[in-house]
C-alpha cells in the first residue's frame, strides 16, 4: 500500500513535469479561477456582513409634530405596541433628542453648535424595532395616517431593499460566473490530463500487459490532477497573503462599522480555495482517467 | 451447410466436435491443460469474424507453433487468451478458469500468469534494462525490495547481467527482445505467449531467441508461439497448430511449418 502510493507520486511528479507547459496553463488557469473565486468570496461576505448590519438597525423613525398633545402621543404609542410585527416602541421627547445629538457630535469630535440656538429643532420621535425588518408596511400606513400626530416617517426600509438587491444580483452572477469559469478549469484539467494519458499509452498498453491493476493505471494520474489542484491554491494563497494588508486596509476603512471578523474569514477562504483547487483538479482527473480506461 | 434447415445439423455438428476436445482433457490427466479453447469464436462489431468454432487444447510444458497467413486469425486467438478481446461464443479457458467470466478486477491477476512477447519488444526508451524489467514488478505492487533480486535473477536467466544499466537504444535487436523476454519471465509465469518474437530479427538472432524459448520451456513454462517462420518452424519440430481464415486446420505434433502429405 505504501508503496502503491510512493509509486503513483512518483509518477504524478513526473508526469506532471513532462507535460510541463500544459501542466502551467491548467495551473495557471485554476490559479485565475481561485482568484476569483476568493475575490467573491471576499465581497460577498463584506455585503452579507453590511446587510446584517443594516437589517439590526433598521426601525421606523416616526418623527412627532411639536403640537402633538401628549395624551394622542402615549395613545399612539400604545396603538403602534399592540401591532404584531413591532418589536419594540421607544418614546423619544424633544430634550433627550437634543442630548443625543450633543453626545454624537461630540464622539465625532465636531463642535457643538447647537448652544448658539434659542430653541430646541429637534423633534421628539417614536423609535419602533420591529420583529422582521421586511414588515413595515402596515407600520408605516399606521403612522402615516395619524397626521395629526406624526410629521413624517423616515424610511430607513428603502436602504435595506437596496442592499439586499445588490447582493442578490452579485450572488447569482457571481455564482454564474463562476460556474462558467469552474467548467472551463474542469474541461482544461481533463484535457490536460487526456494528453499526459495519450503520452503515456505504450506505457499503459504495457501495465496492462504484465497484469497491473486499475488502480496503478488510474492513481498516478488522478494524483497528476490532484497536483495541478494543490499548486494552484498554493499560489492563489500566496498571491492573496501578498494583496492582503493593501486590501484588508482598504477592508478595514470600508467595513469599519460592519461585524466582519477577518482571522474567520481568511481561515474560511484557504479552506474554501485549497478543497476547490483539490476537488476540481482530481474530479477533473478521474474523469479524463476513466473514459480512457473503460475501453 | 446447403440445407435449407440448418439449425439441427449445425447443433448436431456442434455436438460431435464437443468430444473430441472433452476427451483430449480426459486423455491429459497428469498433465494439466494450461489453456483449453472449446468451440470459440470471435466476432468483431464490425462484423469480421475472424474466429470460427475453434478447439485447441495446450497441456502444460508444451511448446507450440501458430502458424498461418496475416489475418487468419492468430492475433485474435492471442488476444482471447489474454482476455484483450472477449470471445462471441465459446470458452476460453486459462488454468481452469474461464477467462471471460472473469470479473474486471480479476483480469491482472491472471494476465500476471501469462508472459507476452511481441515482435516490436515493446521496451519503455527511457527506462533502462533492469528498470523495464523491474517495471512489471513495480506496477503490480511488489514490494521495493523483492524486485532487484527477482530482476538480477532473470536477467542472468536471459544473458543480459552485464546490460542492466543500458538504454534499449543501447541494445541489439536480440538484447531487446531478450530485455522483453526477462520481462516477461520476471512473473514466473506458466504460459509465454510469444507473437512474432523473431520478426524484427536477422535469421542468427532469430535462432538464439528461438534457442533461450526452447531453454525457458524446458523449465517447465508452457509456450505458444505465433510465427511466420517457416524455416524455425521446421527445423525444431515442435506441435504445430495452423490457422486459416479463422479455423484450426491443422494440429500436428514433430510438424514441419507446411502441410507435408
Amino acid at each position: 500500500m505504501l508503496s502503491f502510493i510512493a509509486f503513483s507520486l512518483r509518477r504524478a511528479w513526473h508526469g506532471f513535469w513532462r507535460n510541463a507547459v500544459m501542466s502551467i496553463a491548467a495551473t495557471a488557469t485554476m490559479v485565475l479561477m481561485l482568484v476569483l473565486l476568493s475575490t467573491f468570496f471576499v465581497v460577498l461576505s463584506g455585503l452579507n456582513a453590511g446587510l446584517q448590519f443594516v437589517e439590526q438597525k433598521v426601525e421606523v423613525v416616526a418623527e412627532l409634530r411639536d403640537d402633538a398633545p401628549d395624551l394622542k402621543v402615549v395613545q399612539l404609542q400604545q396603538d403602534i405596541a399592540a401591532l404584531p410585527e413591532v418589536a419594540s416602541v421607544e418614546y423619544i421627547d424633544k430634550p433627550t433628542a437634543l442630548a443625543q445629538f450633543k453626545q454624537r457630535m461630540a464622539q465625532q469630535g465636531r463642535e457643538d453648535l447647537t448652544q448658539f440656538l434659542d430653541s430646541n429643532p429637534l423633534p421628539a420621535t417614536l423609535n419602533i424595532k420591529l420583529k422582521d425588518p421586511h414588515q413595515f408596511g402596515t407600520v408605516v400606513q399606521t403612522l402615516r395616517a395619524r397626521t395629526d400626530v406624526v410629521a413624517t416617517v423616515e424610511e430607513v426600509q428603502n436602504l435595506v431593499d437596496r442592499v439586499l438587491t445588490i447582493t442578490n444580483l452579485l450572488r447569482t452572477g457571481g455564482l454564474i460566473l463562476l460556474g462558467l469559469v469552474g467548467l472551463t478549469v474542469l474541461f482544461i484539467i481533463v484535457n490536460t490530463i487526456r494528453l499526459a494519458v495519450v503520452a503515456r499509452a505504450e506505457e499503459i498498453e504495457i501495465m496492462r500487459l504484465v497484469g497491473a491493476s486499475d488502480a496503478f493505471i488510474r492513481w498516478p494520474f488522478i494524483f497528476e490532477g490532484a497536483l495541478v489542484g494543490l499548486l494552484g491554491a498554493l499560489i492563489t494563497l500566496v498571491l492573496l497573503a501578498l494583496g492582503a494588508a493593501p486590501l484588508s486596509n482598504l477592508m478595514t476603512r470600508f467595513f469599519e462599522i460592519l461585524p466582519l471578523e477577518l482571522g474567520s474569514l481568511s481561515r474560511n477562504l484557504a479552506v474554501l480555495v485549497l478543497a476547490t483547487g483539490i476537488g476540481l483538479g482530481t474530479i477533473g482527473s478521474w474523469v479524463s482517467v476513466r473514459s480512457y480506461l473503460l475501453k | 451447410m446447403a440445407s435449407p434447415n440448418a439449425a439441427p445439423p449445425r447443433a448436431a455438428a456442434r455436438s460431435l466436435r464437443d468430444q473430441p476436445a472433452a476427451h483430449l482433457i480426459a486423455e491429459t490427466p497428469d498433465e494439466q491443460a494450461i489453456l483449453v479453447l472449446h468451440d470459440v469464436t470471435k466476432t468483431y462489431p464490425n462484423g469480421k469474424t475472424a474466429l470460427r468454432d475453434v478447439d485447441l487444447v495446450i497441456p502444460e510444458g508444451d511448446f507450440v507453433f501458430l502458424v498461418g497467413a496475416s489475418g487468419a486469425g492468430k492475433s485474435t486467438l492471442i488476444k482471447l487468451i489474454i482476455r484483450d478481446e472477449i470471445a462471441t461464443r465459446g470458452a476460453v479457458m486459462l488454468d481452469g478458469q474461464d477467462v471471460a467470466r472473469l470479473n474486471r478486477r480479476d483480469v491482472p491477476r491472471i494476465r500476471r500468469k501469462i508472459g507476452i512477447i511481441f515482435q516490436d519488444f515493446k521496451l519503455l526508451p527511457t527506462k533502462t534494462v533492469q528498470e523495464n524489467v523491474g517495471f512489471a514488478l513495480e506496477v503490480t505492487g511488489t514490494p521495493h525490495r523483492q524486485i532487484a533480486p527477482a530482476v538480477a535473477r532473470v536477467l542472468s536467466l536471459v544473458g543480459l547481467s552485464a546490460q542492466a544499466s543500458q538504454l534499449p537504444s543501447q541494445l541489439s535487436g536480440g538484447e531487446q527482445q531478450r530485455t522483453a523476454i526477462a520481462r516477461a519471465l520476471v512473473h514466473d509465469p506458466r504460459l509465454i505467449i510469444a507473437d512474432e518474437p523473431t520478426g524484427n530479427l536477422d535469421p542468427l538472432i532469430s535462432w538464439e531467441i528461438i534457442q533461450l524459448l526452447s531453454r525457458i520451456n524446458e523449465l517447465g513454462v508452457t509456450v505458444l508461439m505465433a510465427t511466420h517462420n517457416a524455416e524455425i518452424v521446421t527445423a525444431l519440430r515442435r506441435r504445430v497448430v495452423a490457422l486459416e481464415d479463422g479455423r484450426i486446420t491443422r494440429d500436428e505434433l514433430g510438424a514441419a511449418y507446411h502441410r507435408e502429405d
